[in-house]
Formats: C-alpha cells, structure tokens, sequence
C-alpha cells in the first residue's frame, strides 16, 4: 500500500536556472515541482502515474521511495512513514528504472547478492530466490559472466533478478520501458503483471498509452506538478471524448 | 555495518578495473625505478662523454707565456688551434667550434717576474654541459699557479703559513643521515603524496560520477542503506587504494633503488640504514590521513559531478593545487614550525624530511598529526553532507 497526502516538493532555484527557465520563473527562487498531490496505491493493483516529461513523475516516485525529502505531506508505504522511517520503507520497495542500473564488472550473480546483503536477506533465503528468479528468467546460462559481456536482453534480466530479489512488497517503476526494444520491453511488462499478480502494490510512470491499456488498474494523470485525474482506468475509458488513449491523453493534458 | 558491505563490493568491483590497478599497482611499482635508473643513466654517460671530450682552445699571446702554452699542448684531449683570427674568437666559441680561448696579455712576464698579478682571460661558453672546458682549463692554470707561488716563496724565504694564517677544520655534526634526510628527503614524500592523489583519483571517478552516469545510484539510494553507510563504504575504498598507492610508490623507489647499478654502494649503504621499517612505517602513519583527506575531497567532488567527464574536468586541476605545497616543501630552508606543520600537504612534506632525517620535533610532530586527522575528519563530514544535498546528488 502507498498512500500520498498533500505532497508538495520544491527546489530552490540558482540565478542560472531561473535564466534557462524564462520568464515565468524570472523572479522565483522555487520551483514547485510537485503541488499537492494525493492519490492511493492498492496491493494487488496496478497504478499507472501518467504525464508528459517534467510533469513531476520522477520526483514523485523518487520521493516515494525516499531518495528525496518533501516539502510537505505525507508518504506512507506498506505502513511506514517515509520520512521517519526511511530505512524501513527501502527494506520494502524495489526501484526500477529504464536504465539496466548495473556494475559491469560484477557478475550477475554478485551483483543480486550485493542487493541482497544490503537488505540483510540470510544465505538460504538468498539461495532459494536467487535459484528460483535464475530459474524463472533463464539466467543460468549467465550467471556468473562480467554483466559489461551480456547482451541487453540478458542485462534486463539481470536488472529484474536484482529489483526482486528481496521479494519487496511495494515495486516502484519510473518508466521502465524507456528506450528499450519491445522484446525487451515485454519482459518488462510480464515483470510488472507478475507482481500484481503476486498481491503486491505496484506503481509505475509510463509515456507509452499502449502499456497503460494493457496494465494498469488505475491511474492518474499529472501535468505542472498537480495531480488532475486520479481514478480506475475502467472509469477513464468510459469517460474518453476522444477515439484513443494517446488523443484522450493530449487532449486531457491540454485541458489542464 | 552496511558499509562494509558496501565496501567489499566495491573493492571487487575495482580490483576488476585494469585502469585503477594500472594506476595503483604497475605505475608506482615500475615507473619511478625506470624514472631514476634512466636519468641517472643518462647524466653518467654525458657526464663520461664531457670528460672524454677532445677540447679545442685558442691560445692568443702564446709568446708572452711560452711555458704555459707547452703545458697545455701537453695535455690529453685538448688541442690547441693556432689559426683561429683573434677578431674571429668570439663568434667560434658562440657557435660551438671553439670550447675555449686563454688570452694572455702582453705583460705577463713582467708581471710574473715582478711578483705581481698576471692577467689572464679565459672565454667560454656557459651553456657547455658539465662545465668541462672552463674546469679543465682551470686545473692546468691552478697547478701552474702553485708552482709560480711556490718559486716565489722559496726565493723570499716564506713559509706557506704566511699567505695562509688560519688552518680551518670544519666539523659537521650532522649525520650522514641527516645530510641525506634534508637534502632528498623532500622529493620522497612529494612521490609518494603525488602517487597516493592519483591512487584515490580514479576509483572516486569510478565511485562517484561514475555511479551516476550508470544509473546505479538510484538502486543504492533506494535500498536499506543509509546515505552515510555509502559514503563510508565508498571511502574506505577510496582511501585504501590512496594508501596502497602511496605505499606501493615508496616500496618503488627503493626496491628500484637497490637495482640501479649508478648509485655508489656507500650511498646505497645508507639508504639502506635509514629506511628501517621503523621509518617506513612513520611515514605511512602520515600517509593515511593525507589519503583519507584526499579520498574524501575527491569522492565529494565526483559525487558533485554531472558525469564521469565533468568529474575529470572538476579533479584533474587538483593536481597542481597538490604539487604545489609538496614542491614547497623540498625547498631549502622550509622548516616545520607552528604555521607550516598546520597547512596539509606540505606539513607531510616537512615531516617526512624530518623523519628521515632522524630530527623530529614532538611537538610539531603532534600538531601535523592533528591537524592532518582534522582536515581528513573535516573533509570526510563535507562529503557526507554533499550525499546527503539533493542538490548534489541530483543535479543535472
């Protein structure tokens, strides 16, 4: 479960920044990246967080998952409060961006142990996973080869093996399909259905409407920071105006 | 204890980077004893070629001193060219066809038979390696001289201690090691310092922005470790390899030192004498809190960085602002004392001139400890607090 109350996230802006930005941020030293944003992500569900770039997806998630501080607000996942007990909500999260996010001169398997460790899992339960998730993706074949030799099929993998290997209750996607083929992206996909499936609360960014369609439950729409539509994709398409997703989406956003 | 963990992963992870090893391993091991046995090498042989050099002088006004010139045209590798037009001199020693020319003037006689000064002009060239025109030509006029002196004094019945009244002894109480500590032992700790920068340079690289530019500092900072538990971690990696570095230099040098063939067995004698591993161990008590100071300095830059580009262009400047205060302190008369034993760097310089030297100070001895484990403490807090900005961490 992730609940988010009232957030807000602002960065403070250097004279630089506020130049490269125009006019409208001529005289703000803030920018307010994420303005009251409130929504609720169930286990068992899929939440799709959808926007165009620089909407405040990635921030949102990021702070989430608690590598930033809000403003304001309130986050709590699986019952732990994120600001209080950062540490408890990372033992339950796995992160996963559309980078394969890798060392490339550990192994793969090493490089599963080494997230492994971090979240203290004892030796036989590491065994056990690591046997079974090896199992489940084919890794075998690959498994103790320098990740910087693999393919990018088999870095995926290997990058899905070292998200889940800790069995996190909570999976935070931030765009994870981004630049990847669609043999790729698919893995991706099966990942992200299989963790439903498995009762756990998943929330994922996503430019691409096709995924949305596919997997997600619920979802919510944010442009400039502010969240504008936050509810079941069921009620969404039965409130479409426009022939598909991707219109609906433009045209929702150009509304904003 | 997540740092360790962290640790250890990356001590693997660089141990497999054949650029860090390179720099830590095979560079310091290697290139410092192929730097000094090849320039020793190459300063003997031109100094055997000057020696061996055939000189050509110009004698002007060889009938003036007959005698002098029949003891230059004695002397081996040195022909006299009587040719050359007097006019003409200047420009052949300038361009290198003449070594020298001995201008005798035209009262020499006179002034020799008077018991007076003769005068007796030598040119030559500056520039000419090892000076061996000007001290060959000076050996000859000087056991000239002697006998000239020596004619004299018989004649007016004088003893040497006449024009000489004071029989001097100098006694040097310094140590044989003490000479050597002050004049080379800056240039040791100047290797090792710069050695030990470079050692910690690529792994901050690698662990800093190079953590960034991968994507993998998202999965760390989203697992259960704390931001400190990753600074850790990454320094103590950071600074083992400055040390290992430092330390692989120093072993360097003299193990390449006992090869070189060039060094007087005397001088090898002593080097020996004085790195006892007591000294060497000294100074690696030095070592480790200048390479936990620059570990943490470069693990706060690199994390600063966009990429792994930007870090480079940020780091690589640094190495001058390292040289300097290290090339400071192997210049002579730079002492420790209240205000240099404080400044890092340079404070490490000093005191390893000192250790080696066998003359530490406790007291600044004490302060250099001090204040080199409060930079390091101070350094290593900044970089903590640089984790945790998110500024920093994600600044693109």
């Amino acid at each position: 479960m992730i609940n988010v109350k009232n957030l807000v996230k602002d960065f403070s802006l250097n004279k630089k920044q506020r130049k490269e930005m125009g006019d409208k941020y001529k005289d703000s030293k803030i920018l307010r990246a994420v303005d009251d944003v409130n929504f609720e992500c169930k286990p068992g569900r899929i939440f799709g967080l959808l926007g165009p770039n620089g909407a405040g997806k990635t921030t949102t998630l990021r702070m989430i998952a608690t590598m930033l501080k809000p403003t304001s607000g309130e986050i709590t996942v699986a019952g732990y409060d994120s600001i209080e007990e950062g540490q408890e909500v990372r033992g339950q999260i796995g992160f996963m961006t559309g980078q394969t996010a890798l060392y490339d001169r550990l192994t793969p398997t090493e490089m599963v142990k080494y997230i492994a460790d971090l979240h203290e899992m004892d030796n036989k339960d590491f065994n056990a996973r690591k046997d079974y998730l090896f199992d489940l993706l084919d890794m075998k074949s690959f498994a103790d080869r320098r990740i910087a030799r693999l393919s990018t099929g088999m870095k995926q993998k290997t990058s899905i093996a070292r998200t889940i290997i800790h069995n996190p209750q909570v999976m935070i996607f931030d765009e994870p399909t981004s630049g990847l083929d669609v043999m790729t992206s698919r893995a991706i996909v099966n990942l992200i259905r299989s963790c439903q499936q498995e009762g756990k609360t998943v929330i994922f960014s996503t430019h691409r409407m096709g995924e949305v369609n596919q997997l997600c439950d619920d979802i919510a729409i944010i442009y400039n920071g502010k969240l504008f539509y936050n509810n079941t994709l069921d009620q969404f398409k039965s409130e479409m105006t426009q022939p598909t997703f991707e219109e609906e989406f433009i045209y929702r956003v150009g509304e904003a | 204890m997540k740092f360790l963990i962290i640790a250890k992963k990356e001590f693997i992870d660089i141990s497999r980077d054949r650029r860090t090893l390179f720099m830590m391993l095979a560079v310091p091991l290697l290139l410092m004893p192929v730097l000094i046995g090849t320039m020793l090498k190459i300063t003997s042989s031109q100094a055997e070629k000057a020696s061996e050099k055939q000189l050509k002088v110009a004698f002007i006004g060889k009938e003036y001193a007959p005698n002098l010139y029949q003891a230059f045209s004695d002397l081996d590798k040195l022909i006299i060219l009587d040719q050359i037009p007097v006019d003409s001199v200047k420009s052949y020693i300038q361009s290198e066809y003449l070594d020298a020319a001995i201008n005798i003037s035209s009262d020499y006689q006179a002034n020799i038979k008077s018991d007076s000064q003769a005068k007796i002009q030598i040119q030559y060239k500056g520039t000419d390696s090892f000076g061996a025109a000007k001290e060959r030509i000076n050996f000859v006029l000087d056991q000239y001289e002697k006998d000239i002196i020596e004619a004299r004094m018989n004649r007016l019945k004088l003893k040497p201690s006449v024009v000489k009244a004071f029989n001097i002894q100098f006694d040097d109480m310094a140590s044989k090691q003490e000479k050597f500590g002050k004049m080379a032992g800056g240039w040791l700790p100047y290797i090792f310092i710069l050695f030990g920068f470079m050692g910690a340079m690529y792994p901050a690289l690698d662990l800093g922005s190079g953590e960034k530019e991968r994507g993998t500092l998202e999965t760390i900072l989203s697992s259960p470790a704390s931001r400190l538990d990753v600074v850790l971690g990454k320094f103590i990696v950071i600074m083992s390899a400055a040390f290992l570095t430092a330390f692989i230099a120093l072993a360097g040098i003299l193990i390449g030192i006992q090869q070189i063939s060039e060094i007087p067995p005397n001088l090898l004698e002593l080097i020996n004498d004085i790195f006892s591993l007591k000294i060497i161990a000294l100074i690696m008590t030095l070592v480790f809190p200048v390479s936990a100071f620059f570990s943490a300095v470069l693990l706060g830059l690199s994390i600063y960085a966009k990429s792994f580009k930007e870090a480079q262009s940020i780091i690589a400047p640094l190495n001058i602002v390292i040289i300097f205060p290290a090339v400071i302190g192997t210049l002579p008369g730079i002492e420790l004392n209240m205000i240099t034993a404080m400044i890092p760097i340079l404070n490490v310089s000093l005191a390893s001139k000192d250790i080696i030297a066998g003359v530490m100070n406790p007291f600044y001895m004490t302060e250099v400890y001090l204040s080199l484990f409060g930079f390091a403490a101070l350094s290593l807090f900044w970089c903590v607090r640089s984790f945790n900005k998110e500024s920093t961490i994600f600044r693109n």
